[in-house]
């Protein structure tokens, strides 16, 4: 793709969002819908932009949501990495994990929520327990999977260059299943930034969902918007960070 | 030997089942705790909620909305999603809105859509239409996006038209891909579905879970969270076998699906 196409692209893209923006500001400013159910635009916008610079309390939930995302999240890559790996590499470990996870990963992890907040209590636990719970399955099946595709031929030079048993999973099955485990650590952190929200929408005293929910009882439209689209800039802001990790890690590799 | 072996691999996940229900007894036992009863308290509870016509009419409320939302996403989705995966214009156009609205919780929209529609049958479903969408656009378009250039040259030298490619070429070839983000949407829908009665008490399982969960009703919650539980693992297992069947001339994929976003 040549540099020209890729402006004519970038335009095409921000044409729907442009669209989305300006129905949004035609209902409003022709009066289609009250303020108070669908506040303007440039309301939301410039209040995010108030929240973001000069709140220190909105400043705090946003820490507070995001130690929440990178504990859980950080628990389910090494978790998953870990299981992912014993599983492809050995069949026994693999014959243990395979049926549990077949029964786990379609459960709806929400539903454990309950018991989360009544084991673990109403503070960060149960969040990041919750966080962990759903990042970790695809993380953990994209390792096994990237794992366990392998080419056999390098395992094999490497056993036949002397490499131990041990070593080989760490020398050579590791770092081939680096991109399948990436795509998978890109999809538990669209998930992270989605569970994490909605356990503090659920119960909670702080963070960006709690803010939500505030808003929510006390119809205050706008700061129903901001935090939503904060967390979707969390979200694309993450993603971008990880995008780059991608690149910097898979830079000897070919093009995946 | 070879039919034991099958055996226990078709019994592995019952087997499963039962050694987690096995771990939370035990804990349970060692925890000795008000509020975490034991699994066979909780199994006791489960006849009890099914046998009550109420909670039957909630969770069957539930699986309508779900599964009105989930048709009609999936009616709406794969079209769109083979478009862009077919032309460069239309994937420009569509990519950067998906990719700004993917991070965004959908059942979190629920008090803002709650605001507009009401708290009725429409806004949750409006929900989780939008939480099933998202993958099976995505995979939809990945898999129209991966169909191999030749057998469209092929078709339209056989004087297929733009649409006919599309429906006769396209969407078999894509089936595969498109059905795992079916599959992910399904788990999703279920999430949904439990989240959005939970923010907007009125009826549903959801509503049921987290009503126990206020009025200090511990066994219903634990009995709740085994029934939607063992309803998100049935379904996945009935699509599942579903999948099999309808992409059994592809190549075998993997039993369990890659992808859950």
């Amino acid at each position: 793709m040549n540099a020209r196409g890729l402006t004519t692209d970038v335009l095409l893209g921000v044409v729907p969002i442009a669209l989305a923006v300006a129905v949004w500001q035609a209902i409003s400013s022709f009066g289609y819908a009250p303020v108070t159910l669908l506040p303007p635009p440039g309301l939301v916008f410039a209040r995010l932009a108030q929240q973001l610079l000069t709140s220190s309390s909105y400043q705090q939930a946003i820490a507070v949501t995001l130690f929440r995302l990178f504990a859980g999240f950080s628990i389910a890559v090494v978790l998953g990495v870990g299981v992912g790996l014993a599983a492809a590499a050995s069949p026994a470990v693999n014959a243990v994990v395979r049926p549990i996870v077949r029964v786990l990963a379609p459960l709806p992890k929400v539903a454990l929520y309950p018991a989360l907040l009544l084991l673990l209590g109403f503070g960060h636990e149960s969040k990041i327990t919750l966080v962990a719970a759903d990042a970790l399955f695809p993380i953990l099946l994209s390792t096994y999977f990237g794992a366990s595709m392998v080419e056999q031929k390098l395992i094999w030079s490497a056993m036949a260059a002397g490499t131990p048993r041990r070593q080989i999973l760490f020398k050579v099955v590791l770092p081939a299943a680096v991109p399948s485990i990436l795509t998978g650590c890109r999809i538990g952190l669209v998930i992270s930034c989605i569970v994490v929200f909605l356990a503090e929408m659920i119960t909670s005293t702080e963070g960006l969902g709690h803010l939500l929910v505030t808003a929510a009882r006390t119809f205050q439209a706008v700061d129903m918007f901001v935090p939503l689209i904060t967390i979707s800039l969390l979200g694309l802001i993450l993603n971008g960070l990880l995008q780059g990790l991608r690149v910097w890690l898979l830079r000897g590799f070919p093009e995946v | 030997m070879s039919m034991v072996r099958a055996l226990i691999s078709r019994l592995a996940p019952l087997l499963a089942c039962l050694g987690l229900l096995g771990v939370w007894q035990v804990a349970a036992l060692v925890l000795n705790n008000d509020s975490f009863p034991t699994a066979l308290d909780a199994l006791r509870a489960v006849p009890s909620i099914l046998g009550d016509k109420e909670s039957l009419i909630n969770i069957g409320a539930s699986l309508r909305r779900m599964s009105i939302a989930f048709s009609v996403a999936l009616v709406v989705s794969i079209p769109l999603g083979l478009m862009m995966g077919r032309s460069r214009f239309v994937a420009a156009f569509f990519n950067p809105l998906l990719m700004i609205t993917y991070p965004v919780p959908k059942a979190a929209l629920m008090p803002i859509i709650m605001l507009w529609l009401g708290v009725g049958d429409i806004a949750k479903m409006l929900v989780i239409f939008l939480g099933v969408s998202l993958p099976v656009i995505y995979h939809s378009f990945q898999g129209a996006k991966a169909v191999e250039e030749k057998m469209l040259w092929s078709g339209a030298a056989m004087g297929l038209t733009a649409l006919q490619r599309m429906i006769r070429i396209v969407l078999p070839a894509a089936l595969p891909e498109i059905l795992t983000g079916c599959r992910t949407g399904l788990v999703l829908a279920l999430i949904t579905m439990v989240t959005s009665e939970m923010i907007a008490r009125q009826s549903g399982a959801g509503n049921i879970l987290f009503n126990a969960l206020d009025m200090g009703q511990y066994d219903t919650v634990y009995a709740m969270i085994i029934i939607i539980g063992a309803m998100g693992i049935g379904i996945d297992a009935a699509f599942e076998k579903l999948r099999a069947w309808l992409v059994r001339w592809s190549e075998p994929g993997f039993d369990i699906p890659l992808s859950f976003a």
